[in-house]
Parts: structure tokens; sequence; C-alpha cells
């Protein structure tokens, strides 16, 4: 009765084990053909939240919410009864441009959107996401929950952590990593799932993990010397349009693309 | 190219398009009926649409499986306390669920869609999909759908020149389980700590920013386009009597094929996880079955040839939940997994309870010792009376649902934890 | 059963059918039966978020327990409290609480009126199940008064709460979440100049909130508690004096819906030392041929007062008499009137200004008042100007307190006759003809009345010294001897009563009347100008 499938291993992350998605680039499954390139100023209010994707430098002195993020504060606060409303996604604003939530940023926030500084800090540390202290530019998060766990999530941990040659929650001496363990990031089909920074990565076994660090560490070559669109198709410039053009990663093929 | 394995007992609705970059798109999604459901949704009374909805025995696919009609009907029918809200709960983080994510990223019209429809039928002006934060990927392709919705008339004013208006807004949560229980997810879209609130008042009366609220799973209002479309009578033509329709199987754990099946309601178990899922991988034998996400009550092997729909899990002693069903095989190490998921729980209660915020903790305390080979006879007896502590006596039900594992894994698998107490070598397992 | 239109609903609580109001919840309902439901998180001055879940309560047809703090009573409602679930509850509840609480009792300053320890001592398990270390997080310091004590914090987020809706200055708040959650400030920002944080130590049912002040200064078994009022500014807030050994250790606030409610300002709760005299004038005094001062018997000293009174007055000397901010109504009043037995005068007191007044956000009726004493109101009802400006004038000068320490001396400079009535021996009363030991507010009955003419009652908190007597016996004996005839009043009840003979303002009212939650007086009565503070 037990069918025996092999699992697809050559692309971790975009390989569900009963065949879905073999046939698809990374780009379709990610969706990043279909989103495009995504404004820093947000583009439409109603989408303002979602966050350009986040690669590197991070500057944890940057001011915020000036020019297009001070925009895309504004377009965020217009679509909530409250400005307290706003709260969640301008922390969420504020962590994108400096990598984390530092007692300056939350006072920021708080200015911002006519709060106290103290209500902003315990907000702020109720939820997880919220980096309270700075992490390595990427942030791997290795689903630990019972779904991963059963098939592994330990050792995917495990392997992480030897691969990076690190304690978990610290940061590689290159600044390039922190790992640590994640609850249940909600892709239970596709053990073990891995969350770097917002992309996922899912099916990962132990033999994948330097794989994807090799990637990881390609990657921040590239997107370290100048922040460009091209180190990740949803990283937008201010002055791009969303529909104009997608740039595509060295290993996307451009297909799909705005409907 | 689609999700290419598809069992002959899957009935694809919501899912039809999963794995079809193209649906995605407006256009795309057009081409495939996108849309028409709502066109002819606008065209209609707000009240009727909620009748067809009610007709349809459509419930929440949130986990409590509430009538969807039922729920709407509960708003208030004057526009004296507008704007009324709609909120879509896509904070899809419960152990074991992983649909939500799946509707969003792959058919993000049909959750806007639904959605639209949705509130149109509770007259809110304004609806709010509460993502949670890790799901930054369907976050941005939502937030583009978003984008093409307005730009093409289908949100905001004046909606397909039906003058209705509705506005989208998509928020992301920042991680905190205990976001997905409605009145948390409330506070936190509120801009405040994700607490549960106390009920009364209730959402329909009070809600979100003070204003009458209705909060739908992802999954419910992804089923509404359908409903309108092909009507009650057909949505009734799946799955049970009192649990009609389809539904998302969120399968995982030792099975030879994991992922998303549609079935209808009432589909058999043990059919489910040998036929659809392949049975379990590697040649194992089956142990353990939790058949609603983490939260429930776990089944032994021999407790699985039953129907999964509400009422038959229940009699079965556990709750279907979001139909999200882990599979363990016989070398699972059921203490540690239920430690993992208590650690869980207690990582995501909200500290507002006490019995929560301390249970939870001391929980997995124990059982970490347990697991340790640390444990003592008494505390199998110490946890039950700890865990009906816990049950009941908070606002939320966080708090049961980590003493529900524990429980039932004392009560069905109690030589694990003998074996440990009593270090008793031959009872090392893996995993 | 009530219908609809009443404003009563009839339930049943503990078997007892009983009428309460309807709009109550079950906790304030049975609070007025008599029957106590444990609580944390509930404090009638505040929100309730019903989240320490120890007053749930079993509602007949509920399929859980209550949280009795947010369930409004309702016709017909059967409530048990003492059931074997809402017991059982309440047990298995207080073992979460005991589950990192460390036993520190021993050193604890709440010890004694700790609520953990109540309920656990009343309903708790018989012995302690876990054997799991316990939490250790330290202490921490808030700035101000206040130290926060982690490992003891129950985190029924009462101090969060005071500090969001009645101090309204957001300086706290709950960090992190589930059991990892701490009460914290923002960063190194603590507490420090909120002129009301000192009411969260109150509020804390625990000991996780320390006052630095307070901080192992007694055990508070030790300590005696007694009503009284505030005496250092014009609101007069309710207040209870904590003493050990006859010395004040604390002032706390004492609820009083119309004046303060729960609280009271960091102000007047750390002024007290001044209370605790050490410079006492013990015995009477009158000043010898010689110059030096001699301590004489009352009745020797009094007699010898009336005398030279009667003979000052003969020889047509003008008075002066000069009244205290800081004594009560009798004690003043009394002073007023041996001025006009006296055939009139200057009836002068002083009192410290502060530029603003200070107003509690969440309770505007509450306010740090400008004026820093007690009674100035009910000195300007009694006909006393604030100043000196008549002062030096000579004649018979007859000082009331220690407030004019050094004016006195410079207004009593060229008196022919200089009367102290005073509880501390000032370099000011030495230069007194005679010396008469006064108790203060703290060591007497009396009465204050405050800004806005609520007059208000306090009671003996220390005690006085031996030959110490009240300001307004010995005033009254004094002018019991220059009346021939008329009787001195025996208790500080008959003194005020006799206020209400002298002044409209106080008659038609009595110690009964003005009870414990104290009695505005007649608001037709026109008052200075400017005498009041504004509401």
């Amino acid at each position: 009765m037990a069918e025996q499938v092999t699992p697809i291993r050559g692309n971790p992350g975009f390989a569900g084990e009963t065949g879905e998605f073999a046939q698809l680039t990374e780009a379709d499954v990610r969706g990043s053909g279909y989103v495009g390139t995504r404004d820093t100023a947000g583009g439409h209010p109603g989408s303002a939240c979602s966050h350009p994707y986040q690669v590197v430098p991070r500057n944890p002195d940057a001011m915020l919410f000036e020019g297009p993020y001070r925009e895309r504060l504004d377009k965020i606060v217009s679509r909530y009864p409250t400005p307290q409303g706003a709260l969640l996604p301008a922390l969420g604003l504020a962590q994108e441009i400096r990598g984390h939530l530092s007692a300056d940023s939350m006072a920021q926030v708080a200015d911002a959107l006519g709060l106290s500084p103290t209500y902003v800090r315990g907000v702020a540390t109720f939820y997880t996401m919220y980096n309270k202290q700075p992490v390595g530019d990427y942030l791997v998060q290795v689903c630990t929950n019972v779904s991963c766990n059963l098939c592994g999530g330990d050792d995917v941990m495990a392997a992480f952590l030897e691969a990076v040659d690190a304690e978990a929650g610290e940061i590689t001496p290159d600044g390039l990593f922190t790992v640590i363990e994640a609850e249940c990031l909600g892709a239970c089909g596709f053990p073990t799932a891995v969350q770097v920074n917002e992309r996922y990565f899912e099916n990962v076994a132990p033999g994948d993990v330097p794989a994807i660090l090799e990637r990881l560490r390609a990657e921040h070559a590239v997107a370290g010397e100048t922040v460009t669109p091209q180190a990740n198709p949803y990283a937008g410039g201010g002055d791009t349009p969303p529909a104009a053009g997608r740039p595509a990663a060295a290993d996307e093929p451009a297909t799909g693309g705005q409907g | 190219m689609a999700y290419p394995y598809r069992h002959e007992s899957e009935v694809r609705v919501m899912s039809e398009h999963f794995g079809d970059p193209e649906a995605r798109t407006l256009d795309g999604w057009r081409r495939r009926g996108g849309y028409e459901a709502l066109r002819t949704a606008l065209g209609m009374a707000p009240g009727d649409v909620v009748n067809i909805v009610k007709d349809s025995g459509l419930r929440g696919r949130g986990g409590a499986g509430f009538p969807t009609g039922v729920k709407w009907s509960f708003m208030p029918r004057d526009d004296s306390r507008q704007p009324h809200y709609l909120l879509i709960n896509a904070d899809e983080s419960e152990p074991g669920a992983f649909k939500d994510r799946e509707l969003c990223r792959w058919t993000p019209h049909q959750v806007i869609e639904g959605a639209l429809i949705g509130a149109h039928a509770i007259r809110a002006k304004h609806v709010y999909i509460y993502m949670r934060g890790e799901f930054f990927e369907p976050a941005q392709i939502v937030a583009r759908a978003i984008e093409e919705a307005y730009a093409t008339g289908m949100a905001g004013t004046d909606i397909m020149g039906s003058g209705v208006d509705i506005d989208v807004t998509l928020h992301l949560g920042a991680g905190a389980y205990i976001c997905g229980e409605e009145t948390a997810l409330m506070n936190s879209l509120e801009g405040r700590r994700g607490q549960p609130r106390i009920k009364p008042p209730f959402p329909a009366v009070m809600g979100a920013f003070g204003r009458p609220t209705t909060i739908n799973n992802v999954e419910t209002v992804a089923s509404v386009p359908h409903i309108i479309r092909n009507g009650a009578e057909w949505y009734r033509s799946f799955g049970t009597e009192r649990s009609p329709g389809t539904k998302l199987f969120n399968m995982s754990g030792h099975l030879v094929r994991r992922g998303n099946f549609e079935l209808p309601l009432g589909f058999n178990l043990k059919e489910l996880i040998y036929d659809v899922c392949g049975g379990i991988r590697d040649g194992r034998q089956l142990k353990a079955v939790i058949p609603g996400g983490s939260s429930v009550p776990i089944l032994a092997a021999d407790e699985i040839d039953i129907a999964m729909d509400y009422e038959s899990v229940a009699q079965a002693g556990s709750m279907l939940g979001t139909a999200s069903v882990i599979v363990m095989d016989d070398r699972t190490n059921m203490v540690k997994q239920v430690r993992r998921m208590v650690e869980f729980y207690a990582h995501e209660s909200c500290g507002q309870c006490t019995p929560c915020r301390e249970g939870t903790a001391w929980l997995a305390r124990i059982l970490r010792r347990i697991e340790g080979g640390f444990g003592r006879m008494e505390d199998l007896d110490h946890l039950l009376d700890l865990g009906a502590n816990m049950t009941g006596t908070t606002i939320c039900v966080l708090s049961d649902s980590a003493a529900a594992p524990v429980a039932s894994s004392i009560a069905k698998f109690k030589d694990e934890y003998l074996a440990l107490i009593r270090r008793d070598d031959a009872a090392a397992v893996a995993v | 059963m009530a219908n609809e239109q009443q404003d009563t609903v009839t339930i049943t609580l503990n078997g007892v059918e009983a009428t309460v109001p309807k709009n109550l919840r079950i906790i304030e309902a049975a609070e007025q039966l008599g029957v106590g439901i444990a609580h944390y998180c509930y404090h009638p001055g505040l929100s309730a978020p019903a989240m320490c879940r120890m007053c749930l309560v079993e509602v007949e047809g509920a399929p859980k327990l209550a949280p009795a703090c947010v369930t409004p009573v309702a016709d017909g409602q059967v409530i048990h409290t003492e059931s074997d679930r809402a017991r059982t509850a309440r047990e298995g509840t207080l073992e979460f609480y005991l589950l990192n609480h460390p036993l520190d009792c021993p050193i604890c300053d709440k010890s004694g009126e700790c609520k953990l320890q109540d309920y656990t001592h009343a309903e708790g398990r018989k012995h302690g199940r876990s054997i799991e270390p316990k939490r250790v997080l330290g202490q921490d310091d808030f700035g101000g008064d206040i130290l926060y004590d982690g490992d003891r914090c129950i985190m029924c987020t009462r101090c969060v709460r005071f500090m969001r809706e009645v101090a309204q200055d957001d300086r706290l708040c709950v960090v992190q979440r589930g059991h990892r959650s701490v009460i914290d400030t923002f960063f190194d920002h603590g507490v420090d100049g909120n002129l009301w944080a000192g009411n969260i130590v109150d509020i804390c049912p625990v000991g996780a909130l320390l006052s630095k002040d307070f901080l192992h200064k007694a055990r508070v078994w030790d300590l005696d508690n007694n009503s009284s009022i505030c005496p250092n500014c014009s609101q007069g807030c309710n207040i209870r004096i904590d003493t050990r050994d006859n010395l004040v250790m604390r002032l706390r606030p004492r609820a009083n819906a119309d004046v303060n409610s729960y609280w009271m300002c960091d102000y007047g709760r750390h002024r007290y030392e001044w209370i605790n005299v050490t410079d006492r004038a013990t015995a009477p005094q009158r000043r010898l041929p010689d110059g030096g001062l001699a301590a004489v018997t009352w009745q020797e000293a009094m007699l010898a007062l009336v005398e030279r009174v009667r003979s000052a007055r003969e020889a047509g000397a003008g008075v002066t008499v000069i009244g205290s901010p800081f004594h009560g109504n009798e004690d003043n009043g009394m002073l007023a009137r041996l001025a006009s037995v006296l055939g009139g005068g200057d009836l002068l007191f002083k009192a410290d200004q502060a530029d603003d007044e200070i107003p509690c956000p969440g309770f505007p009726r509450l306010a740090r008042r400008r004026d820093l004493a007690a009674n100035v109101r009910g000195l300007e009802i009694l006909g006393f100007t604030r100043g000196g400006g008549a002062a030096g004038t000579g004649g018979i000068v007859v000082a009331l307190g220690d407030d004019l320490a050094d004016d006195v001396a410079h207004a009593a400079a060229g008196a022919e006759l200089f009367i102290a009535v005073t509880a501390r021996s000032t370099a000011a009363a030495r230069t007194a003809d005679f010396v008469l030991p006064a108790t203060t507010f703290a060591e007497a009955e009396g009465t204050f009345t405050n800004f806005e003419g609520r007059v208000q009652r306090f009671w003996p908190a220390v005690q006085p010294p031996p030959l110490a007597r009240p300001a307004w016996q010995i005033l009254g004996v004094l002018l019991s001897g220059l009346e021939e005839g008329g009787a001195a009043p025996a208790t500080a009840a008959d003194a005020f009563l006799r206020l209400g003979e002298w002044h409209d303002e106080f008659s038609g009212l009595s110690y009964d009347i003005i009870g414990s939650r104290g009695a505005v007086i007649n608001e037709t009565v026109q008052l200075p100008a400017g005498a009041g503070g504004s509401v």
C-alpha cells in the first residue's frame, strides 16, 4: 500500500513530496513573477503594510520614516480608524529600515503615532518577529514544532548550527547569520520548514543546509556591494513603477508577470 | 501544471488551481470564472447573500465550525453603527495547519472575492486581511492582488458598478499564535498586545475599533464564491447533512504523500491516511493521529476508522478543528512530541490568565523532566490534575488546548510515560 | 422577581436571596451583601481585565465558571462562591501562583497584608507539589520611590492599569508574554517625576512593588492603622496613618469616592516625618521674672495665664491670634473665639503655597492643591486671613502651632504677652511668656475643612506626651476662665458643636453627621473670595 515517492532534492523549498510544484520554477512557487517590483513607498494604501524583501545592508542608524518611508507610513496610517491601528505595520517598517527595534526606534514609532513609548514597548515585546536585539543579516528560523519535528526538525536545526558554527541566537562573526528555533511556520506539509528573513525554504533536510547557506552567501555578496533590486525580486526603488519590468534574480527565469 | 498529484477521491473546489501560477493573476482568475460570484452577490440584497450561505450549511473553517451564515446574521441590520468590519483570519499558526497559506499564495483573488462577498453580506465597508507576519511571500501575492482589484474596480468605491463601496486592507501580524483567536486578532489589529478579550461583548456587537465585526477564516470565505456561483444545494451535495461541503485536509507527519487534499467532509480518516496519502512512510506502522491540529486530543491507531466531520470526530473524543491531520508512526516518542507541543503553548500563551501563563510552563517542565529520565510516578496524576485546573478556567481556550494532548497521551500512551519514568532502556525510542 | 423597569434585580448568592441594584457586577453585589470574593486583578478604581481568574464563581446554567469581576448580576441569577467547582478552581489557580512565587515572606514588606498569603492560608493546598526550580529575575529599580521584584509579581497588571487609567502617564507596561512576562518601564525611563506613582505599591496585592522608603522598615503586623486626613495640602485625602512604637512609618490612602477615590499623591504620602515631633514641648512653662522659663503644673499655668490675660486686657492691650492650618477647626475655632472674647483683633495664619495645582488625570476631583496645609479653608471660614502684615503690633499674641516659628519671634517681639500653644519647643516658642504643650493633629480627634468646604474627621494615631493637651482644650479652659461660669468643652465633639454656635457655616453639623466620609458645609454661605481651589 505504501508507495514510495522519491523526494526531489534539487531545489529545496519547492518540491512537495507529493510532486506538487515539480514542474514549476522557484519564481512560480514564490510568486515573485506575479508580485514584481514593490515600491518602497508602497503601492496602494491597502497593501502598503507588506514590505519589500529585505536584503542587506540594513542601517541601524538610518532615519526612520523619511522620504518614501514616510510616504508609506502615511499610507498605512490612512487605512485605520485610529493611528494606533498602524502600530504593528509601523514597527515592521522600522525594523525593515534598521534591522531591529532599538529603544530609539520604539520611541520614534511612538512619536509618529502619538502613543507612549512604554505602550509601544509593551506591544513590541509581545510579538516574536520584532527583533529586540540585532540579528545577523540572515535570520534563519528552523521550525521544530510537531509536524516538522516528526520529520527531523531537530536535526535540521542542529545542522544549521553546526554549519554556521554558532549557538542558537548568536550572530556569526561575519555578521551573516543568526539561527534560531521557530514555532510552527504553517508549512507543515513540507517539513522541515525554514524561514530565512522573509523567505521560506521547505522540505529542508540536514543535507540541504550547506547548499542553502551557500546560496545566501552568494546573494549577500551581490547585495552587499550595491543594494539594487537585482539582488532580489521584491525589493523596489521608490522611483520604479510597480509594473515596469521585473528585474529577475540570476537563478530565476522570468515567467508569469503581472496579469 | 497544477498540483500534479490528484487523488481520485478529491473534490477540488477551492484548490482546483493550486500550483497554477496563472490563476494568481486577476486576468487568469477571471478566465477561470472568478469575480462572477461577486457580481452576482453585489446584485443581491445583503440578507439574501446571508440566506444562501446559511442554506449551504457552510461552517467556519478556522476550527470551531460555527455556521457562517448564522454568524453573519448576528451583525446589526440597521446601519446606525457603521462602519462594520470584516476581518479575514489569515493568521494560520495552529501546528499542523497549512491550508490558508496555500489559498493565499495560489488563489489570492479567490480569497479577496470571498471576502468582498462576505463584506457585502454583513454591510461592512472595510475588510482587513490579518495575515501572520511570517507569511511574507503569500502577503506579497495578496498585496499585489489587492492592487489589481483596486485598479480594475473590484475593490474600493462602486465595485463593478454596483454602488457598493468596500475597502480591502492587508494587515500583517508579527509573530503570535494567539492572534489567531478572534478577539486577540482584533486587539492585534488595533495595535495592542494580542490578548484575547472577554466575551461578551461579542464581536458582532462590539468588535474591532469598537464596531460590529465579523471574523472569518480564509478557507471559509474562499468557499463562499463557489456557493454563490453554484448554489446552496450544490454545496450540500458534498459532505454530510450537518457538515456539508468540501474541506482542505492538511496532511503532515509520517505520510508517504503530505500536502493539502480537498475532500468532502465526512471522508474516512483511515482511507485518508492509507489511500489518499499513500499510508505510512518507510513501511512503518501507525501509532497515533492528531486529527485537527495540535490543540485537539490525540487518537490512537485503532481509533481512526471515523468520518472526518465535526460531529463524528467529536464523538470519537477529539475535534475536527482545522482538519490538520498529524500522523505519527511507531517510532514516535510520544512524550517528546507532547512536550514539544506543550512548549509551543507555553511559548505562545499571551500571559493574561494565570492558569495558562503558569500552567503551560509547568506542564512543559514536568514533561521535559520525564523525557530526560527524571520523572516520578506521581507526576502523571499531577499532570492530569494541572491539566484539569487549566481547562475551562481561562478567557480563551489556549490553556485547554495545551492540556488536551497531555491528557489524551497519558490516557492512550501511558506505557511510554511509565517506561521513561522507570528508565526502562528497552523502551528507548527514536525521533 | 424584579421587572424590567426596576432598578434592582433579585439574585441568589450562596443560597440567600437578595435584591441588589442592577448594573452591578457580581463581585460588587457580593461585597454589598457581605460576601467577599477572592481577587487580584480586580480593583474598584480600575478597569477589570478578568485575568487573575481568582474570582471565578459558579453561576447556575452557565457552562463555565464566570469571572465575578466582569459578569453583571441578572434577575434570577443563582450564584455559588463556595461550591466544590468554585473552590477547586480557586485552589488550583492558587497553586499556579505559587509555582514561581518565591516564598521569601520573612523578608517581604507585604507579608501580613499580602493577598497571596491570605488566600493561600485560607484555601490553598496543604502541601506544594512543585519540585521544579523557581524562576529568578531579581529586583529592578523603577525610579522614584519604587522597586520592582519580578519574582514576586503575579502579573495582575493593576500597576500598569493605574498608571494608564488614573495617573494617565503610561510609564509601565507588560513586557514579553506568557510566563516570560514582566512589568517594566520604557528601558531606563522610570516612574520618577510622576506624583501618583506611590499608589502602585498600595494596590500591588503582593510584594512585587515596594516602597524604598518603607523597605524593610517594619513588619506590617506590628503597625497600628488609624484613620486620618492627609495634612499636607488642602485636598484632604482620606488616609491611614500606620505607626509602630508611636512613630509614623507610612501614610496610605483610605477610600473616599467624594475626595480621593482610592489614591493619594506622593507629595502628601512622603511628608510624614514632621509628625514624629522630636523637639517636643513636654510640659507647661511660664516665664519667670528673672527671664528664665520654668516648668509648672497645668493648673498653675492656667491660673496664671487667666490672670495675665485679664490684666493685659484691662490695660487695654490689643490682641493678635495666629492660627495654624495644620490644626483642626476645633483648635482654630477656640482661638478665634478667644480673639472675639478679648474684644476682637487680628486673626492671621500662614500657609505655604505651591505654584501649581496638580490634578490626578483619571480622577480630577483629586489634586495636589496649591495650599500645602490641610485646614486653610477652615481658617478662612473662621475669619483668619493669610499673611503677617499686621504682626508685631504688640499687645497680646496667641500663636497656635509652629507654622510661624520664625515670624512668631517677629510678631511677638513687641508683645506684652506672648502665649505659644505648640507641640514643638521651637526657638520662637521659647521666647514666649507661656509655652503650653499641645497635641498634633495625629494625636487627637478633630476636623479639617478641605479646599471645597468639606469637613472631615481625623482620629488619634499616636500617643501624645503625657502633659500635652489638645489646643481646643487649653484654649477652652482659658476661655472659661475669662468668661466666668462658661464651661470648657469636654470633648472634641463638644468643641466642634461650639463652632456651630459661633459660625453659621458649621451649624447643623456634628461628628455623627460628618461620619467617616465628611460633610460639605452649607454652600450658600458666603466664603472669602479666592478661598477655594478649583474643583
